[in-house]
């Protein structure tokens, strides 16, 4: 069985986020970077298919600069078996069909059965990469789920929808899943898998976008306005509500 | 008339006495080696350890510790029983040597005996005196073992044999002093008042008649004779072990730094296993440790997670240990002693500091975790997971952009070292103080202190990260070893001379357990450090009169014997400390050690409601501490025990920055 894994390295939500000077995306200074948590979820429920099937191989995949061989390694630790960089220093200008068709230039006669990948980054968010793999494969995908069953060819999944609903899809391989919140908890990788990781083969390749150009640009990239702040009511109960009708009344529209 | 008495009066100095007794004694010796042998042969089943470096040291250090019981006495009651025990035992033992020195050497072989005139009187009181004493405190101690059965003392048949042949042996030995002076010595007072236990028995014996008491006296000393021998062969097999385990592990003691723990070979590719899980992946002296254990339970009385109704107890660590090595080494440490008892230590040292037996327990506790952290990914829960992660990003556990670290200190003109490098001291702030909103009023404090007595201060700034110690009480030492080396080398590249920190924990990482990376830059704890500004006067702080309790951290009171220094910069600044009974080396951990400041407790009882609750029992308003783990502990524990009014957690340097007088120029 052969699985591939598409992750990306993006900045801690947490860093101190500036916009760049040509005012197009975020300043790169001064940012802490780590895996996308949704492609950590991906990497986990892969390892965990081939702890469940034992013989399946593992490619993980990340494109992007020098940097993201750390997340691979992260990757490599957690139990992938090898590496790919597709070294690319322009990856964060590029639109996400361009790296899905990266993916696809890399992953095409290569029969993997799943694809798996987080349900969008979390820095792009566009959520497009995953679906537009599997368009560009053939192969059908099945979007945020979170829960994932594999039996013999046959997966069964749940996925997340609106409204906090959920839906069960069955279907067989190959299949490229993308992968939300709740699917799993990422294992943290013991030291004799950091130690084995470093002798991991990691394959390096140059960015081929297929002939797929831009296709989109960003005009201007910028932080939120800053607006009023939530209001907190503090009393007893009774109390509470009445302020509440009062400002719902006053300050809003609902109860018109 | 010579004050003496015939040795082996009545059995006879011949060879049908001594043929037999040295027979029997030679059985004993055989029957001790062949225990002693087959225990020696479980410690080694444990990896290698040296613990025979600084043997003058080693030595000394047995010597007070066992002649002197210095740390036996340091629980008053019990501890001062025990000590008069084996004071009197000693004295008896002594005086054994003595009659066999004299009756076997110096009489035989050259005619020389020393055992009369005003020597013998006084050995024979001593020796008395000692049987008295050691009688009454063997009394005292049974009761308290089986009358007042003090909670947590775990009393097993084991004991029954070892009170009742001790107090048989002594029993006997007098009954067989009453019965010899009672032929002998009935007519000579002035010699018999040197024995008055041995002439007390001995009027009681009187009435029997010479043949009777003759016939009693060959009786009782064979069987004393047996006894003795007895107590000699079951030493290995008994708890009576500890009286050479517990001597010998004072030789074996770690010699320090406290608390600092022993490094993982990471380089070396051939290793496959990390920490322990198995008997083999410990030391010889854990194995060891568990035949020095007396059971006195002294460990458990102190441990907070035990005294919170969490599933740990220092003391069964050691014992399951001990067990798993007699009994079933094949077993799993890990499963034995289950990973909440494990994860539920605070390294607080509370246990190790106490033990009389020079017990490592916190070492073995780590070695657990190592095993569970690197060999197997788990941790105590996922938010402790998910802090190693943080700290592995962003280099502080609670989540904080890396970048934003020196961020607090810039409205107080403090630049990071990458920008002004010459300063006088390099503040190495620590996470909590970086970016927990209540510890950055401390650091604030401390650095507006500095700046009055006109030392200037440099911070790494985003260059800091984590020292890693919490990282490395979880068991994580991968990433310990990561975030030193780091912070080893960033340190090292700006000539720093001299560092200061607001947290113990900093303080006893960069001291101790970075040796290891060859740093050996002098680091000083703030409380210290303020209190030497105050003392030699650069600081100048008006002292306004308050009174307090005063926490004494485990990093900078167990850990690093600073309790004094803390009190006087209070008592500098016009504070009277009301003292809570757990104070000093009793200190009682607030919780967050050992990493835990990184997990929810979820088990038992809160550690730092207990805490505040001593606290808010001194009945003062104030609580000082010195640690931003403790602060962080207290300031949620006045919530949990619903207390805000009515205590106020601070550290030492908020207030000493209300009292500054003048600015320096």
């Amino acid at each position: 069985m052969k699985i591939l894994i598409c992750i990306k390295q993006v900045p801690d939500m947490e860093s101190k986020f500036k916009i760049n000077g040509e005012g197009t995306w975020y300043d790169q200074a001064d940012l802490a970077w780590r895996m996308n948590e949704y492609d950590e979820y991906a990497v986990e429920q892969a390892v965990r298919l081939k702890e469940q099937v034992k013989d399946a191989d593992l490619t993980v995949l990340c494109i992007g600069p020098d940097q993201v061989t750390e997340p691979i390694k992260k990757a490599l630790a957690m139990g992938c078996d090898r590496g790919v960089h597709i070294a690319d220093p322009d990856s964060s200008k590029r639109e996400p069909i361009a790296i899905a068709a990266m993916i696809a230039g890399f992953a095409k006669e290569k029969n993997f059965d799943i694809i798996f990948t987080g349900m969008q980054s979390q820095d792009r968010g566009s959520a497009q990469v995953g679906v537009m793999v599997a368009e560009f494969l053939g192969i059908s995908a099945v979007t945020t789920i979170v829960d994932f069953a594999y039996d013999n060819g046959a997966i069964q999944v749940k996925r997340e929808l609106e409204g906090g609903s959920k839906a069960l899809v069955t279907g067989t391989t190959p299949v490229v899943l993308t992968c939300q919140l709740g699917l799993n908890t990422p294992r943290y990788p013991t030291l004799p898998n950091i130690m084995k990781a470093k002798k991991k083969e990691l394959l390096v390749l140059a960015p081929d976008t297929g002939g797929m150009g831009a296709r989109q640009e960003t005009a201007a990239c910028y932080f939120p306005e800053k607006k009023g702040g939530g209001l907190v009511l503090e009393g007893e109960i009774p109390e509470l509500a009445d302020k509440l009708i009062q400002l719902l009344k006053e300050k809003t529209s609902v109860l018109a | 008339m010579e004050f003496t008495r015939e040795i082996y009066w009545n059995v006879g100095h011949r060879l049908a006495t001594l043929g037999p007794m040295y027979a029997l004694l030679l059985m004993a010796m055989v029957l001790f080696a062949i225990g002693l042998f087959k225990r020696i042969k479980v410690y080694r089943l444990g990896r290698p350890l040296d613990r025979t470096d600084q043997r003058g040291e080693r030595i000394k250090h047995m010597l007070e510790t066992v002649f002197l019981q210095t740390k036996v006495i340091r629980v008053p009651g019990p501890g001062a029983v025990h000590a008069l025990f084996f004071w009197s035992f000693f004295v008896l033992f002594l005086g054994t040597a003595l009659i066999v020195l004299q009756s076997d050497g110096t009489d035989l072989l050259f005619g020389i005996k020393f055992l009369k005139g005003t020597f013998y009187k006084l050995f024979s009181l001593a020796l008395d005196l000692a049987g008295l004493m050691a009688i009454l405190m063997l009394v005292s101690l049974a009761a308290r073992r089986y009358l007042i059965r003090p909670k947590g003392l775990v009393t097993a048949g084991n004991d029954a044999f070892m009170h009742g042949l001790l107090l048989a042996i002594l029993f006997t030995g007098f009954l067989i002093e009453g019965t010899r002076m009672a032929v002998t010595e009935m007519h000579s007072p002035q010699l018999a008042a040197w024995s008055p236990v041995g002439w007390g028995v001995a009027t009681l014996l009187a009435g029997i008649g010479e043949a009777g008491l003759r016939n009693l006296h060959t009786g009782l000393w064979w069987f004393h004779l047996l006894l003795a021998l007895g107590f000699i062969a079951s030493l290995p097999y008994t708890k009576f072990r500890h009286i050479l385990f517990t001597s010998a592990n004072a030789f074996f003691a770690d010699r320090g730094p406290i608390g600092k723990l022993t490094m993982v070979n990471l380089e070396d590719e051939t290793q496959e296993k990390f920490g322990a899980n198995e008997l083999g992946d410990l030391r010889w002296k854990d194995i060891f440790d568990a035949d020095a254990c007396t059971l006195c339970k002294r460990c458990q009385d102190r441990c907070p997670a035990y005294a919170t109704d969490k599933p740990l107890s220092p003391m069964q660590v050691v014992n399951q240990i001990g067990e798993i090595a007699f009994t079933k080494p094949e077993s799993n440490l890990i499963e034995t002693i289950g990973r909440e008892a494990l994860w539920s230590c605070t390294t607080c040292r509370a246990c190790q500091d106490i033990c009389p037996a020079s017990i490592e327990h916190v070492g073995k506790i780590i070695e657990m975790r190592r095993n569970l952290v690197l060999m197997e990914g788990e941790f105590p829960g996922e938010e402790v997971m998910a802090a190693m992660e943080q700290v592995e990003i962003n280099g502080n556990p609670l989540g904080m952009g890396y970048a934003s670290r020196g961020d607090w200190c810039e409205p107080l003109g403090i630049k990071p070292l990458s920008e002004d490098p010459e300063v006088d001291v390099l503040y190495f702030v620590g996470c909590y103080a970086s970016f927990d909103k209540r510890n950055i009023a401390v650091a604030a404090s401390f650095v507006k202190l500095c700046q009055a007595a006109g030392i200037k201060v440099g911070i790494l700034g985003k260059e800091e990260k984590c020292c890693g110690e919490p990282i490395r009480k979880m068991g994580n030492e991968y990433l310990y070893q990561t975030l030193a080396m780091e912070t080893v080398e960033i340190i090292k590249g700006y000539g720093v001379k001299k560092i200061v920190t607001t947290c113990p924990h900093c303080f006893n990482t960069l001291t101790k357990d970075y040796r290891d990376f060859e740093f050996d830059i002098e680091v000083v704890p703030h409380a210290l450090f303020l209190e030497q500004l105050v003392a030699s006067g650069k600081l100048s702080v008006k002292a306004e009169e308050f009174v307090c309790t005063y926490h004494d951290s485990c990093y900078l009171g167990r850990h690093n014997g600073m309790y004094d220094a803390p009190r006087k910069l209070i008592r500098s600044m016009g504070g009277r400390i009301a003292e809570m009974a757990r104070h000093r080396d009793q200190s009682f951990c607030c919780g967050a050690g050992g990493g835990r400041i990184l997990a929810e407790e979820k088990l038992g009882e809160r550690i730092n409601i207990k805490r505040i609750q001593m606290a808010v029992g001194t009945g003062v308003g104030q609580l000082l501490a010195n640690c931003p783990f403790c602060l962080t502990m207290f300031e949620d524990g006045v919530k949990g025990a619903n207390v805000e009014e009515q205590l106020r957690p601070r550290d030492i340097a908020e207030v000493l920055a209300e009292r500054i007088t003048s600015e320096h120029a």
